[in-house]
C-alpha cells in the first residue's frame, strides 16, 4: 500500500477514535469515577449492545492507528528492505492480536461468559 | 559542509534544546505515543479481567485504584490531550493550513511553515495537557 494512503488511514482513525474515546470517558463521567468502575456497572456496559461495539471500534481504530505510529517511528530510525519488512510485518501481527485479545473479552463478557 | 559537522549524527538531530519548540513537540508528539500505545495494551489485559468474575475484576482494581494509579491515570490524561491536540495541528500542516504562502527563499531563511501559528498551536496542546490533567485529578481525587 502507498505511504500516502496509510496516512489517510492513519489521520481518520485518528479523528474517529478522538470521537469515540471522547464518548468513552465521558461515560466515567455520568456517575462517580468510581461508582463507574464497579463490576456491575462495567458489566452493563459491556451487556449493551451499542457501547460494546463503541468499545469494538475502538479497539479496532486505536490499534490501527498505534501501531502504524509505531511503525512510522522504526523506520524514522532505520531503514533497510529486511528491515522495513521486520517492521511492517511485525506491528501488522501485533495489531491483529491486539483486536483479537479485546475482541474476546467483549464478546465474551457481552454474550455473559463471565 | 564537512564530515566533521555532521558528527554528532542522530544526536545533534535529537537535540530537543536546539530547534527550538518544533523539535520538542516531535519529540513530546512520539514520547506521547509511544506512552499512550503502551497505556492501550495494559488497558485492553486490564479489562479482560472480567472475564475472571466479580473478584478477579475486584482484585484488579485494588492495584490500579490506588493514588499511584492515578497519579499514572492523569499522565496518560496529559499525554492523550497533548497527542491529540498536536496531532489535529500537524494534520492541518499537512494539509497546508497555516504554512503560509510559497515564496522565494531569502536571506536569513526563516522557514514560513514555522510560524506564529503553529507555534501557538504546540504551546496550546501543552496548556491544554496541563489543564486536563489537573481537571482529571480533580476527579480522580475529589471523590
Amino acid at each position: 500500500m502507498r505511504e500516502s494512503t496509510i496516512m489517510k488511514i492513519h489521520y481518520g482513525t485518528a479523528l474517529a477514535a478522538v470521537a469515540l474515546v471522547a464518548v468513552h470517558i465521558l461515560m466515567r463521567l455520568t456517575m462517580g469515577f468510581a461508582e463507574s468502575l464497579e463490576y456491575e456497572t462495567v458489566l452493563a456496559n459491556y451487556k449493551f449492545i451499542p457501547y460494546a461495539v463503541m468499545l469494538e471500534l475502538i479497539l479496532i481504530l486505536l490499534s490501527i492507528h498505534g501501531f502504524n505510529g509505531l511503525r512510522v517511528i522504526l523506520l524514522e530510525l532505520k531503514q533497510g528492505q529486511a528491515y522495513e519488512k521486520a517492521v511492517s510485518y511485525g506491528c501488522l501481527a501485533a495489531m491483529f492480536g491486539l483486536i483479537a485479545y479485546g475482541s474476546r473479552t467483549i464478546i465474551m463478557t457481552n454474550m455473559g461468559m463471565t | 559542509m564537512t564530515q566533521d559537522e555532521h558528527k554528532e549524527g542522530i544526536k545533534g538531530m535529537a537535540n530537543p534544546s536546539r530547534y527550538g519548540i518544533e523539535r520538542v513537540a516531535y519529540w513530546l508528539m512520539r514520547l506521547s505515543g509511544l506512552g499512550l500505545l503502551a497505556y492501550f495494551v495494559a488497558h485492553i489485559y486490564e479489562t479482560s479481567n472480567i472475564l475472571r468474575g466479580q473478584v478477579g475484576w475486584d482484585e484488579f482494581l485494588e492495584l490500579t485504584q490506588t493514588t499511584e494509579g492515578h497519579l499514572f491515570l492523569a499522565i496518560v490524561i496529559a499525554m492523550c490531550v497533548f497527542h491529540t491536540v498536536n496531532g489535529i495541528r500537524v494534520m492541518l500542516g499537512h494539509g497546508g493550513v497555516g504554512v503560509g504562502k510559497p515564496a522565494r527563499p531569502d536571506y536569513p531563511y526563516d522557514p514560513a511553515s514555522q510560524n506564529y501559528r503553529h507555534k501557538i498551536g504546540i504551546y496550546s496542546a501543552i496548556v491544554l495537557a496541563a489543564i486536563a490533567m489537573m481537571y482529571g485529578l480533580a476527579v480522580m481525587f475529589g471523590e
